[in-house]
């Protein structure tokens, strides 16, 4: 099978840049875009007319431009042998365009595919976004009816985790305080002021347990990822990153089991992963960075347990030690994370490849992690009901 | 088993659909019976209540009532609410696994922190335009 390769890419900063329909002047979406992908295919050093096919996120209900994905190709005036479309899988959204990006690669049809995406969503206030938000994380006649919020059902797995593994708040929140810390170095992240464990600990319960600081911030963000066969990366002569396993599990359920089950094991995730491990050929002590998607502190824990990264129930004290931190045994969400890099939700795994891309590249500055060689990202919808699980490798 | 039904004197937030399929579902609750489908052919019991049994996709099911009766497996406080349900923030809600091994979310009344594993009921929530569930700790006063 034709194997993958990531050749280039590149993002905006995460934060606020959707207009309010009241201002003169407008950010729109496709210019924004635009000039991300042109960023992108520069950084592979390619020209245009390599480029075969263009995968894009579905696009937010708040962006007016629709049929976004061919309005695009006609900006770029990109003519395309593969194909042009958008994908929508909730918070996987991004995995899947990278997916189906590179399965135009696989299947012979196009040697250099994009994967790229538009998340604009900041100037709609949380209240409102909610209204949608909780339709799409809820059997809507059996649970939104009862006010649960995507989150809600991270806190109740922070509950559970805490109860069954004696760890405290504090511990779990470690995690805020150690991905602002990576944040600060990187200049695509959203926050970049450092935080202590105090004041994690400080702000007010957005979910109980969890504060401000331990959820999601609102982000808006576009990214592209240029990706082509390892054939075509090898032609170009600088380093590239290469696709070495990938895997995909649902669990048949929708945000909890109707059967009891231990909710935390984010079974989705060790299945995906163990999928993705044995294509790839590697265990998961060989890992030297995970990027995961991971919207509160307390996803991050059971992600790293689940990828078998930390032990089980020691996800929480690892962060707290410092093992995953920069430096340490085994760098998690170099990039900031969702927490402070930034979350525009349908984009939010783009943004997880840009940052896979720049360390397996050893681009990545001040937060590189030393003789970086295997990363591995996730990305999930639900409550880790399904879970994409990558496996990359620094090619110098 | 008769639920108990407490009467919440404000509108749903955000009322359920009923289907021709469902409807007896909520008629049931109304009178104070949790019921849903369980399959003839293989056992399984669903929630929410399905047309086809999930595990083996017999059609069609039958509708039981359950007991009512489970333990507490998760629960959170919700402050940053969706719009709809602003006057109501903060509100708890929970996960419990019902004695006939089934999990269910809902809304948690009365104490909104009882210990995990505790027993828990099913209540009616009776609000003025029709009827939601909800789960509080076995035996209190809610």
């Amino acid at each position: 099978m034709t194997e993958i390769a990531i050749i280039g890419a590149a993002a905006i900063p995460c934060g606020r840049h959707q207009s309010r329909d009241e201002e003169e002047i407008q950010t729109l979406e496709h210019e924004v875009l635009a000039g991300v992908a042109i960023d992108a295919v520069a950084d592979a050093g390619i020209d245009k007319s390599a480029i075969g096919a263009m995968v894009l996120n579905y696009p937010r209900a708040y962006t007016k431009q629709l049929y976004f994905g061919t309005f695009m190709a006609a900006q770029l005036r990109l003519e395309c042998d593969g194909v042009v479309m958008e994908v929508v899988g909730n918070g996987m959204t991004g995995g899947l365009a990278l997916e189906q990006a590179a399965q135009q690669i696989r299947g012979g049809r196009v040697e250099v595919a994009l994967a790229l995406g538009v998340n604009f969503e900041t100037a709609v206030s949380a209240t409102v976004h909610m209204n949608r938000s909780m339709r799409a994380t809820g059997d809507v006649d059996f649970h939104s009816s009862f006010g649960f919020t995507p989150i809600s059902w991270y806190a109740m797995d922070a509950t559970r985790y805490m109860h069954d593994h004696g760890v405290g708040r504090a511990e779990i929140a470690q995690v805020a305080v150690k991905n602002r810390h990576h944040a600060c170095l990187n200049p695509l992240a959203q926050f970049r002021k450092p935080i202590t464990l105090e004041e994690v600990l400080d702000q007010r319960p957005i979910v109980e347990p969890l504060g401000l600081f331990e959820v999601p911030p609102r982000s808006d963000g576009a990214a592209c990822l240029v990706l082509s066969s390892v054939d075509f990366a090898r032609t170009l002569g600088r380093p590239y990153v290469k696709l070495r396993g990938s895997g995909f599990h649902h669990e048949g359920a929708h945000q909890i089991s109707e059967r009891p089950n231990r909710m935390t094991d984010f079974n989705a995730a060790r299945r995906a992963a163990a999928i993705a491990f044995a294509e790839a050929e590697v265990e998961p002590a060989d890992i030297d960075l995970a990027e995961v998607y991971a919207p509160c502190t307390i996803v991050e824990v059971l992600v790293s347990e689940a990828l078998g990264l930390v032990a089980d129930g020691q996800g929480a004290s690892a962060c707290a030690a410092g093992e995953t931190s920069l430096g340490g045994r085994i760098p998690i969400c170099t990039s900031g994370g969702l927490l402070s890099r930034g979350h525009p939700p349908f984009i939010t795994p783009l943004y997880s490849f840009v940052e896979m891309a720049e360390q397996l590249r050893h681009r990545a500055g001040r937060r590189q992690v030393d003789g970086a060689a295997l990363g591995v990202t996730t990305c999930e919808l639900g409550n880790y009901n399904a879970a994409l699980v990558h496996v990359f490798e620094a090619m110098q | 088993m008769t639920l108990r039904i407490i009467r919440i004197p404000r509108r749903r937030a955000y009322p359920p659909r009923i289907s021709a399929f469902t409807q007896p579902f909520w008629h049931e609750l109304e009178k104070g019976r949790f019921t849903t489908t369980q399959c003839p052919n293989c056992g399984d019991i669903a929630f929410p209540p399905k047309q086809h049994c999930p595990a083996c996709w017999h059609r069609p099911v039958g509708w039981i009532e359950l007991s009512g009766h489970g333990s507490l497996y998760s629960r959170t406080t919700i402050h940053a609410a969706p719009g709809r349900f602003a006057e109501e923030a903060p509100y708890a809600v929970c996960i419990i696994d019902l004695a006939e091994k089934v999990r269910i979310a809902t809304r948690l009344v009365g104490d909104p922190a009882p210990a995990l594993d505790c027993a828990m009921e099913l209540v009616v929530l009776q609000y003025e335009d029709g009827p939601l569930f909800g789960a509080c700790s076995a035996g209190s006063a809610a």
